[in-house]
């Protein structure tokens, strides 16, 4: 039917796809759901390619951790337990278990960020060639991995090659949420910087007008939750087939699940452009102009022109004095190669030489081409961005993939052009930037007259803010200007602020946190709250990112301290909430500490128990972050034969709370999952077992097959009750799918299907939205859970699973 | 306030559980644990396991032998642990679940994340600033649990050294003095 066998991304999972494929793709209005308002396009292998990200289970995972603490060798007496390894370890001495993977994230999150702005010409020969988004949409995928090792000197002259260095490629006004309202005025627990004003502000250049600014913790949540869906409505069957039972078996839940990695990305995509980071403000601009315009150098000054103090001007408080790279595009069909060369001539002559010639060919490529290559997914979309797509791809009518194919000669040209910007132009241009701040601002800053002015500035401030009783009045001699909330560009205070991103982004992270902790008591003196906050998260940020030792002493004075400020400062209501920056700070430092092992992880879930109870997530994100607890004390391990300090059982409460809390939100397979990995934290450890098992009253009551015996009679009974419902639940969503089989030929069942629904639904105690039919399992009773084995593998399978619950 | 107490065998299989409210301040001995609490109030003793096993085990805090007491070890939201430990490595939990009012969530609904507090986080006002309606550590408290512990603890002795208890089995406390003599002391001290 449809040539779906291309899009199945990995063997085990052929029969299933093979199955939905046999499904005709068809718009069918599900009765009494809001869910399935939505389309559900299961067979669509577009759409199933932007879920790819989560859709290939863990058992891909490269650093395959194990279940229980494995039984370590490390030697030490029982008494004296944490003396050795007290959170002191670094990254590089990963506990067992423990991959890199969110730290290499974080720093791939924070990147230069590179605008991009084409003249009409170019984005019209671009939308002739398929990419609706032009030249952005063209340049995006291959700024996020630069081609080959970038080599960055740091602030000491020692230089250091980084292989998954990139750059964002972001349009002229991306990120731009509200430049001119004060936040501080805004009260709503939304995040400010996105509004409507954007979809104005943006030049109509291109049609469809995606946000790509991200911060919004709702849509994230909203990402997740569809990919959530997808795969709960993807699983196939409820027992694993041969093929894929070991690997189900052996996920450990001491990695993360695909979706909180998603999360964490989305939280880190599209950076708004804010006065109190300077991440995402452009650190250089792409100014592309094609080979048909018949000025070409007129039209390059004409768009800087533009840029610098025209209509595409960033606010104020964005320094405009950024490295501009022009960029010649050449069309390979129509233009005579030996004229672009002259105009290229000309432009270095003009421009210098931050110049590209970039040969493209102008010709739509179709994928049956010889050498053409499918554009590259945008890993790093926004949350708004990746939704909008989806929805887009599951309301389309054909079922083709959209993506734009190219020739393999494009991508090459490209592939060049990106790794000539990075490593010639701009990274070079960052490092001089680095070194004139540092021996300009940062040195005098830091030297005995610095010292003395900031001293004096306190002093007199300290004095004017006592006499005056107006709060917006800051002292005079200081820099922050408390109306607009931001520095001027080029105050001391915010270069030396760009200079600590800059060092940020280049990976220098002693010279970032020095800096950072300078202006976390500058900012302070000067009551800029929310540069304050960003101050101490960075602070925090690059002192847990280095790979350097840190001792539990300065842990717990100093980065505890600088978490609890920053959290505390971005959520503070009467200055100005921003609670997207508060979910980073503490997300991304508990992933930091986590790394850290051993008692820095008690840490990380604490912070990560901070988030849920601040609320400062939805029920998506609570559910992810419980689980996060439950991660970070199950890394812990025990010190001794005994395991004695380990937090095992505490891993195993927040799994079995991430079990409920995935359960009441309909996520049945991840709630089992959460629920598999409490039971195995449950099972006590080789060493301690021998007498565990030993009859007790309470556990003779239970089921004597019970594989894991529990102590309280009470948790068996809560557990087994949830693993019911969970079944429950996953068999009702199995229904839904069987229906859809039925469904093809049988449409006029429909009516029928729906009073059987009511019946089913009747019986639930709470009875959900999009709770589906159980038609599809053959017909069994709904309550009665004794379904018929498929086979006696998956019978064994469901009663090794279930930990030998019988459900009778 | 409620209270749940229980004896855990070495091997972590609870030997006894008796639940029970506040006598003090004319409150009835009730314990007014919802279901949902009620549910989990075995997971949260169970997991502070790891807790108690860490201060037993750790570098002692107090100068000289290791204390029975352990005071207030541990807290999963709004429930508070104290524990004391026996020579036979018996360990005695006492689980704290103060009243809504005491921990300042239902007053003005700050419970909820948007009350009028300082701050967005909702739950801090309860954790950091209004943790003087209900302290665990306390002095008073502290010695309250300590008097139940010690009275507690005297009938446990009295109860293992029965012949026919066989403790190291994990045989499990069903005499009904045990029971009377732990809801005295309950209503005595807590």
């Amino acid at each position: 039917m449809t040539p779906m066998q291309d899009a199945a991304p990995k063997p085990p999972n052929y029969p299933a796809n093979l199955e939905a494929s046999m499904i005709l793709p068809k718009q069918r209005g599900s009765p009494a759901s809001s869910l399935a308002s939505l389309p559900y396009r299961r067979s669509n292998p577009s759409l199933h390619k932007l879920f790819e990200s989560t859709a290939s289970l863990s058992g891909s995972r490269p650093s395959s951790g194990t279940a229980t603490p494995t039984p370590s060798t490390v030697p030490g007496s029982v008494f004296s337990p944490g003396s050795r390894q007290n959170g002191a370890g670094t990254p590089t001495s990963l506990p067992p278990g423990v991959s890199d993977e969110h730290r290499s994230l974080i720093q791939r999150a924070f990147v230069p960020h590179v605008a991009v702005l084409a003249d009409t010409e170019t984005e019209d020969m671009l939308r002739g060639k398929g990419l609706d988004g032009g030249f952005l949409q063209l340049l995006r995928p291959f700024g996020e991995q630069v081609p080959g090792k970038v080599t960055i000197r740091d602030s000491v002259g020692a230089s250091k090659s980084w292989e998954d260095f990139g750059v964002r490629f972001v349009g002229v006004h991306d990120g731009l949420g509200l430049p001119t309202a004060p936040p501080a005025r805004s009260p709503d627990l939304r995040i400010d910087t996105t509004n409507g004003q954007r979809e104005e502000v943006r030049s109509g250049s291109t049609s469809n007008l995606q946000r790509r600014t991200g911060g919004d913790v709702a849509q994230i949540e909203g990402l997740v939750d569809r990919h959530l869906q997808y795969s709960e409505f993807n699983a196939h069957g409820m027992v694993s087939d041969y093929l894929t039972h070991n690997e189900a078996q052996m996920q450990p839940e001491s990695t993360s699940s695909p979706f909180h990695t998603l999360y964490l990305r989305r939280l880190l995509s599209g950076l708004p452009v804010v006065p109190h980071e300077t991440f995402a403000h452009p650190v250089a601009s792409v100014i592309a102009v094609s080979s048909r315009t018949p000025q070409p150098i007129q039209e390059f000054s004409r768009l800087y022109k533009r840029q610098r103090e025209g209509d595409l001007r960033l606010p104020p408080w964005v320094e405009s004095d950024y490295l501009r790279y022009y960029v010649l595009i050449h069309d390979e069909e129509t233009c005579d190669i030996a004229k672009s060369n002259q105009t290229f001539d000309a432009m270095k002559r003009h421009f210098g030489l931050n110049c590209h010639l970039l040969r493209l060919k102008s010709q739509q490529c179709i994928p049956s081409d010889d050498d053409s290559v499918r554009l590259p997914t945008c890993e790093w979309m926004s949350a708004a961005e990746e939704l909008s797509e989806i929805h887009k791809r599951e309301t389309a009518d054909d079922i083709s993939d959209p993506t734009p194919y190219l020739p393999d000669s494009d991508l090459t040209a490209l592939r060049t052009f990106v790794r000539e910007l990075v490593a010639q132009s701009l990274v070079p241009q960052m490092e001089r930037n680095v070194h004139t701040w540092n021996e300009q601002v940062l040195a005098r800053r830091r030297g005995i007259s610095g010292r003395f002015m900031s001293l004096s500035k306190r002093w007199t401030g300290g004095f004017t803010s006592r006499t005056s009783s107006s709060p917006s009045s800051t002292s005079s001699n200081s820099n922050y200007d408390s109306i607009q909330g931001s520095y001027r560009p080029d105050a001391p205070e915010a270069l030396m602020r760009k200079l600590a991103d800059y060092c940020f982004m280049l990976r220098d992270y002693k010279l970032a946190l020095s800096t950072y902790d300078i202006l976390r008591t500058d900012f302070n003196n000067d009551k800029a709250w929310r540069h304050y906050a960003g101050a101490a998260e960075m602070a925090a940020l690059s002192a847990l990112i280095s790979t350097g030792p840190l001792t539990s002493k300065t842990r717990t004075e100093n980065i505890d301290g600088w978490i609890e400020a920053a959290s505390y400062s971005y959520t503070d209501r009467q200055r100005s909430a921003a609670p997207y920056y508060a979910l980073r700070t503490l997300a991304l430092s508990l992933e930091l500490l986590r790394l850290r092992g051993s008692s820095a992880a008690d840490d990380a879930a604490r912070w990560s128990s901070r988030i849920v109870e601040m609320g400062l997530v939805g029920t998506i994100g609570g559910a992810l972050f419980t689980e996060r607890v439950a991660a970070c004390y199950s890394i812990r391990p025990g010190i001794g034969s005994m395991k004695l300090g380990g937090r095992r059982r505490k891993a195993a409460l927040w799994s079995v709370m991430a079990a409920e809390k995935w359960y009441s939100v309909d996520k049945a397979m991840q709630a089992e999952r959460c629920l598999d990995a409490a039971l195995r934290l449950y099972t006590p450890p080789p060493s301690l077992s021998m007498s565990a098992s030993a009859g007790t009253a309470d556990t003779a009551l239970l089921d004597p097959h019970a594989h894991v015996p529990l102590p309280f009679p009470e948790m068996q009974g809560f557990i087994t009750d949830l693993r019911k419902r969970i079944l429950a639940l996953r068999l009702s969503m199995r229904a839904y799918e069987g229906r859809d089989d039925d469904a093809d030929g049988a449409e006029g069942d429909l009516d029928a299907e729906v009073e059987v629904e009511e019946a089913t639904e009747t019986l639930d105690r709470s009875p959900r939205a999009h709770r589906k039919s159980l038609i599809g399992v053959g017909g069994a009773p709904p309550m009665n859970l004794d379904i018929g084995p498929l086979s006696p593998r998956s019978e064994r399978r469901e009663r090794e699973g279930e930990g030998g619950d019988r459900f009778e | 306030m409620s209270y749940l107490f229980t004896i855990l065998s070495p091997t972590d299989t609870p030997l006894y559980t008796h639940e029970f409210g506040t006598s003090r301040s004319s409150g009835d001995g009730i314990p007014r644990f919802s279901a949902a609490e009620r549910a989990l109030n075995p997971f949260i003793l169970h997991s502070s396991l790891d807790i108690v096993e860490e201060v037993q085990w750790g570098p002692s805090s107090t100068s000289g032998s290791a204390p029975m007491y352990l005071k207030h070890i541990d807290k999963y939201q709004y429930n508070y642990i104290s524990c004391w430990i026996t020579g036979a490595n018996v360990r005695f939990l006492l689980l704290t679940r103060p009243r809504d009012e005491a921990l300042g969530l239902t007053s003005g609904g700050a419970g909820v994340a948007g009350g009028s507090k300082g701050s967005l986080a909702g739950g801090r006002g309860a954790l950091g600033g209004a943790a003087g309606l209900y302290n665990p550590t306390n002095p008073a408290t502290e010695e309250a649990v300590k008097n139940f512990f010690v009275d507690v603890y005297e009938v446990w002795v009295k109860t293992v050294m029965n012949p026919f208890f066989r403790v190291g089995n994990g045989d499990v406390v069903k005499s009904p003095v045990f029971r009377a003599r732990v809801a005295a002391a309950a209503k005595k001290f807590l």
